[in-house]
């Protein structure tokens, strides 16, 4: 399956995961196996609020079981780096309800 | 790196695991398998809201149950080393672990051990690593792991 | 396996993909496996002000078992290549 979307790509870079609850975690993609579970280092969680901004939890190395993980974005550094996330507001995410 | 290394790796280390229900378990691992079932020795279970605190010697989580496992920083330097230990020794096979995804992006493999993680935290604000391992400690009563009820 | 087949003629296509936590990313569609795991370039999200959980993402990987529907373009449906492939591979060909 060479055309598969594999995350190959994006080994060693920083990825932001969406969770089934909801939960978007950026880390370092270290790994990942036919299953989608990956494992991510350096960690954290962005948590999103109405009522403040973004906050960040720092989470560590983390093994994600794929059943859990919705998307795995690659994270674009210099757009991240202009984001301001003590500005911005939202609801957290919804789990994700099969 | 296959995420089952890791955690095969992890084996004797202090854990955390959140399950899809939002219970938590912190022990240290004794075993896993292929299905990511774990076995866990000197457990404390905190329920979804974190409000109740269950002290067990062991327990057995199956592997489909599992929402996450939270393991020390340094056990990613393991199994670095691991395989390269095993490459360069050249065990047969057998020896298990190892079998680190076939490497296919340079020649020379990993730069064995001792990587830095340099990653230059900048933005893990807080002042980066350093946190107290998800151990077997009291309460377990850092919201590090869960929060939102 | 049809879908599968299906898909693979899509990419380089524009697609909207709405996930099953209401979440809609729109992006050309870049390759697709046997679980219909999906993988976008030039994301964005549909509603980026209600969501704007992914603003700094252009490239992302979508898990099968998360998508509710992919919103396809128009062109990219062909009924009577469909139809064909369908009657075959109800027969088991």
């Amino acid at each position: 399956m060479a055309t598969g979307p594999g995350l190959e790509s994006l080994v060693d870079q920083t990825i932001s995961v969406i969770t089934n609850d909801g939960r978007n975690i950026v880390g370092v993609l270290k790994g990942f196996d036919q299953a989608t579970n990956i494992i991510l280092d350096e960690s954290h969680e962005r948590v999103y609020s109405t009522k403040e901004g973004v906050q960040q939890l720092v989470l560590g190395l983390y093994i994600i079981r794929g059943d859990n993980i919705s998307v795995v974005g690659e994270l674009d550094e210099e757009l991240d780096s202009s984001l301001d996330l003590s500005k911005l507001r939202a609801h957290p995410l919804k789990p994700v309800i099969h | 790196m296959l995420p089952l290394s890791l955690l095969k790796t992890a084996q004797g280390h202090p854990m955390l695991v959140e399950l899809k229900n939002g219970e938590t378990y912190n022990g240290h691992l004794v075993n896993c398998d292929t299905w990511m079932n774990i076995h866990l020795r000197e457990v404390i279970c905190t329920s979804k809201d974190g409000d109740r605190f269950w002290r067990m010697p062991e327990c057995y989580i199956r592997g489909n149950t599992i929402k996450y496992l939270r393991v020390p920083d340094e056990v990613i330097d393991k199994v670095q080393e691991e395989t390269t230990k095993t490459r360069s020794d050249r065990k047969p096979p057998g020896v298990g672990r190892g079998r680190g995804r076939g490497r296919e992006e340079g020649p020379s493999g990993r730069p064995a051990k001792g990587i830095g993680r340099g990653q230059d935290d900048g933005n893990n604000k807080g002042g980066g690593r350093g946190r107290g391992v998800p151990g077997g400690k009291g309460g377990g009563g850092r919201g590090g792991g869960r929060g939102r009820g | 396996m049809l879908f599968f087949s299906y898909f693979k003629e899509l990419v380089g296509k524009e697609v909207t993909v709405e996930l099953k936590n209401d979440l809609a990313i729109r992006g050309t569609l870049h390759s697709v496996d046997q679980y219909l795991n999906i993988k976008l370039e030039n994301t964005r999200v549909v509603d980026q002000d209600k969501y704007p959980h992914m603003l700094s993402v252009r490239n992302c990987f979508i898990r099968g078992s998360v998508v509710r529907y992919v919103q396809l373009p128009p062109d990219g449906v062909d009924i009577d290549i469909l139809h064909d492939a369908t009657r075959r591979e109800a027969r088991g060909a």
